[in-house]
């Protein structure tokens, strides 16, 4: 009993240290920073290791295990923003990081036109660290190897020329403190994974599926049993299967008509049309020249109708499981759930404080940074379709003649997001609430307020499902953004189809 | 000899195995983003970041760090030498770059690289002031990059690269107009002319109206072209497209697919765009021909496509690093050839009547086998009316083929322009395109989005 207890009492001592020696650097930063004549200043010390397991056709293509640290220190002199970040763990780097971003801020305040008021923030802190089974970044690279390629081989078939199969672990621990008195530690441990197959005809016609999700899979804040759970290898056999058929199916026809959007297609539907126009930054207008606006304005508040009465969309960083979910975002502010829209009616916005106090109404706590060589930025965290009632049979037995549109494959909405074309990998058509033939190559369209008035219904809890990306780019230099999103299947009346050149 | 290079070699050094080799990337950025006329999020970046590959008997593993003293560097070196060993043997894995030399290349320049936070600021200031009565969004940003590539075989190479670019958004809630510019030399940027072209631009795009859906003649601005042809490039003209089936070009090399006066090719080594002189696995920059006068002629490939093509086919030069290679070779330097119109306006004359694009927002693919694109018009959209621009347009969705629409060219202008195509994510690496303005007799439009503006 006595050398287990020793090696714990060892590892304690050296976590604790660990972390009172990055508690230090983030303090020794604040107090370079209102030293050289900052009026307020944060500064997050991050380590993140990540690693990446790919393999296709049978063989292993990528294998990646990359590590990062630094310090990201922001700064309001004479209320402008500056920012800089700097790799050393050391005083010296912690040091020069601030005075690079206070005479970043400076030069900026000189020519500034207002200043950044922040809205206030209750100083709180304090540890956070999701429940895990297994830290999925110590799972051994064999183990990842084998997952892959046995989730490959359900899907072979002559039809299908490319399988591929990947996971991904990271594991990630940041430590925040402010100028205003907030201190968070927290440790974030990622993992998920995907399969991929396609097909390719003779004469050169080319369709693919995947699972869970298209794009990189579906990932979780969660441990090694996350992926497990995923059952990559049953589905294999299914993704392969469709992804040969398409190659003879017939094209999805141009119509107005009635679609079923499976879970995982909802969910790039809530992100693109519901969580991007809800930052308050993009309303009020910060991401002008990039990702673009919003057609919400600040006082639609309370008042816009944004769909029918069967939307419900929250925003919830304390989603178990979700990409999105934190004890304090990158500005210190605590995770709360909160509406974005109720029974169809514009009910809240993603927020800094920055944009709280522009606002008047305290909606902070979506302050988020991809690493700590970048700014925070208003991001979504978790935004999830609220579940309705029934089943996805239900919902496909009141539909006489539509299509039931499957799986993300296109993507793309205009810069205040309304206007959006969508395509997916697979369609079936519905005919007297039953499925029929396989479609390829479906599409659709719509714009934002106008087909959210269109839904008539959401699959109840029983078909929500949760599915987290980590493809989210915004902001200049660029972020990538992991967040998560609970969606079920849902029902769109009369909705234009198969848009195509 | 650089930090790069100083680095990779120390971590070729700590490597354990039958070879090894290293890239790493030195970044100094900063970046005075600006949003309704004021800097509001000015960032400076410092960092430094080593990949390590390590071979042991056939089996291949890699780690990266950006922890660059002696302890970093060697942990890096044995979580690679490890990830090897667990690995299986990696038959498609084409060896080290050999000792080559690269070409000598230009794209460093001291004035940019010492550019200071203050002129940073002072340069979007610059442009800020030159867009008076209007928001203006956008950003100025500069930085200096160093790239190496050292491996056990003896291989050595480093670089050393500049950038700059600014963007502006000239805008009110009923108008928009966008300019950009970029160039490895900032005293090659003017910020406030850039600013006074995205103003002047807005203005003319007041009380836009709308066309319907079909397919039109077109003029579109480098701003434009340039993002398809990225798009394009990046599905169709990359070696692991083509060889699985994905690419447009697929099974079509040598035929021709365009029309004659269509000529592409990537040269890393052209100073007019950002110059390279070897790519992320240590290889010489070569100048590949793609498409000559309409007929497809290559593709890029980088070490491990060639060995899979297996004929005899070689690098040439476009190897991402060794944890990115999945996504295959990619053409950074795309560059079109000219034609002869002398200014847009000639353009706009031969068109005679139609549509003229600036600018293009949030592109997708539907369709990558048929080069099939989606996204909107944005920022400058006018109506072609007698050989002249007339109207303003709403923004529009297109939905349109890009081998259609370079098949069906009716001009291109004389000056070509590079037009920077990095978001600037991850790792500094800055690239962009050498492509004219050009005129089209066949854009897809299947929809139209909201007006100009905020």
């Amino acid at each position: 009993m006595g050398a287990p207890f020793h090696f714990f009492s060892v590892a304690f001592r050296l976590v604790s240290n660990l972390r009172r020696a990055v508690d230090d650097l983030a303090q020794h930063a604040l107090d370079a920073a209102t030293a050289a004549g900052a009026g307020y200043a944060d500064a997050r010390v991050v380590r993140r290791r990540a690693q990446h397991v790919a393999t296709k056709n049978g063989e292993v293509d990528t294998v990646s295990d990359a590590e990062t640290e630094g310090i990201g220190v922001r700064v309001l002199v004479d209320g402008a923003w500056g920012f800089a970040g700097d790799p050393r763990l050391s005083e010296e780097g912690a040091r020069d990081a601030a005075l690079r971003a206070v005479s970043f801020a400076r030069a900026s305040a000189s020519r500034a036109r207002q200043r950044v008021v922040l809205a206030p923030l209750e100083p709180a802190g304090g540890d956070y660290e999701a429940p895990l089974e297994r830290d999925p970044v110590e799972v051994p690279l064999e183990e990842k190897i084998a997952l892959c390629l046995a989730a490959e081989e359900g899907m072979r078939r002559p039809e299908v020329k490319i399988t591929e199969a990947m996971v991904r672990a990271m594991r990630e621990d940041r430590v925040f403190r402010s100028s205003d008195g907030a201190r968070a530690s927290q440790r974030f441990v990622e993992c998920g994974g995907g399969i991929d197959a396609l097909a390719v005809s003779d004469d050169g016609r080319v369709q693919n599926r995947s699972y869970p999700s298209a794009h990189g899979g579906s990932s979780a804040q969660a441990g090694w049993e996350f992926v497990e759970g995923l059952e990559l290898a049953r589905e294999a056999e299914r993704v392969g299967e469709e992804a040969a058929a398409l190659l003879t199916a017939d094209a999805c026809p141009a119509a107005v008509t009635t679609i079923v959007v499976d879970a995982e297609q909802m969910v790039l539907q809530v992100h693109e049309s519901v969580g991007h126009p809800t930052e308050l930054d993009r309303v009020y207008g910060t991401e002008a020249a990039y990702a673009g606006t919003s057609f919400l304005k600040p006082d639609d508040l309370g008042s816009l109708r944004y769909g029918s009465e069967h939307m419900n969309v929250t925003a919830d960083p304390t989603t178990p499981l979700g990409l999105g979910t934190f004890g304090w975002d990158d500005e210190g502010a605590p995770a709360r759930r909160q509406p974005v829209v109720e029974r169809g009616v514009l009910s809240g916005y993603l927020a800094s404080r920055e944009t709280s106090a522009l606002l008047g109404r305290d909606l902070g706590g979506s302050m988020r940074a991809d690493s700590w060589s970048r700014m925070p930025l208003v991001r979504m965290t978790n935004l999830h379709l609220e579940p309705g009632a029934g089943t996805l049979d239900d919902l496909l037995a009141d539909v006489d003649e539509g299509l039931y549109l499957c799986t993300n494959k296109s993507w793309s909405i205009d810069d205040k997001r309304l206007n959006f074309q969508f395509g997916t990998q697979i369609a079936w058509e519905i005919k007297k609430g039953k499925l029929g033939r396989m479609l390829r190559d479906p599409t659709y369209t719509g714009v934002t307020p106008e087909f959210w008035g269109r839904l008539d219904a959401v699959a109840g809890l029983g078909e929500w499902r949760l599915f987290g990306l980590t493809n989210c780019g915004k902001g200049q230099p660029g972020q990538h953004a992991h967040v998560s999103h609970g969606t079920s299947p849902a029902r769109f009346r009369d909705v234009q189809v198969g848009v195509r050149q | 000899m650089s930090r790069a290079l100083e680095l990779a070699e120390r971590a070729v050094g700590a490597a354990q195995g039958d070879e090894a080799d290293a890239s790493v990337h030195v970044e100094s950025s900063g970046f005075a983003r600006f949003a309704d006329s004021a800097v509001h999020q000015p960032t400076l970046i410092r960092d430094e970041s080593v990949t390590v590959r390590v071979v042991r008997g056939g089996r291949v593993g890699c780690a990266t760090t950006n922890r660059t003293d002696g302890d970093g560097l060697a942990a890096a070196a044995r979580r690679a030498g490890e990830a090897a060993d667990r690995s299986p043997v990696d038959p498609g894995f084409p060896g080290l770059q050999p000792r080559a030399d690269v070409p000598d290349v230009e794209g460093y320049d001291e004035a940019t690289s010492s550019l200071s936070a203050e002129e940073l600021a002072g340069s979007a200031a610059a442009a800020i002031e030159a867009a008076p009565g209007l928001g203006l969004y956008g950003y100025y940003t500069s930085a200096t990059t160093e790239l190496a590539v050292a491996s056990s075989s003896g291989h050595a190479v480093s670089q050393a690269t500049t950038d700059a670019s600014v963007l502006a958004l000239a805008a009110s809630d009923e108008a928009s107009g966008y300019a950009e510019a970029t160039s490895w030399r900032a005293g090659d940027l003017d910020p406030a002319a850039v600013a006074a072209e995205a103003a002047e631009k807005a203005e003319r795009t007041r009380d836009a109206g709308e066309v319907e859906p079909a397919t039109y003649r077109a003029v579109l601005e480098p701003y434009a072209i340039s993002e398809l042809l990225f798009y394009f490039g990046f599905t169709s003209l990359n070696a692991l497209a083509w060889l699985e089936g994905r690419s447009y070009l697929s099974g079509r090399l040598g035929e021709r697919l365009f029309h004659e006066s269509f000529t592409l090719w990537d040269d890393g080594r052209d100073p007019r765009g950002y110059p390279k002189a070897f790519d992320l696995e240590g290889v010489p920059k070569q100048r590949v021909l793609l498409v000559e006068e309409g007929v497809a002629r290559d593709v890029v490939w980088d070490r491990r496509t060639a060995k899979q093509a297996g004929d005899g086919r070689a690098s040439t030069g476009h190897g991402l690093s060794a944890p990115a290679q999945g996504f295959g070779p990619i053409p950074f330097n795309l560059s079109m050839a000219g034609g002869d119109a002398a200014t847009v306006d000639g353009l706009v004359e031969l068109a005679g009547e139609g549509i003229y694009v600036t600018r293009l927002h949030y592109l997708g693919v539907v369709d990558p086998r048929e080069g099939i694109i989606t996204g909107m018009t944005r920022d400058g959209t006018f109506r072609i009316e007698g050989g002249r621009v007339t109207t303003p347009l709403v923004n529009l969705r297109f939905t349109t083929s890009f081998p259609a629409l370079v098949a069906g060219l009716l001009g291109l202008t004389e000056d070509v322009t590079l037009v920077n195509r990095s978001d600037f994510y991850d790792e500094r690496y800055p690239f962009g395109t050498l492509v004219p303005a050009v005129a089209t007799d066949s854009f897809t439009i299947v929809g139209t989005g909201s007006g100009p503006g905020l």
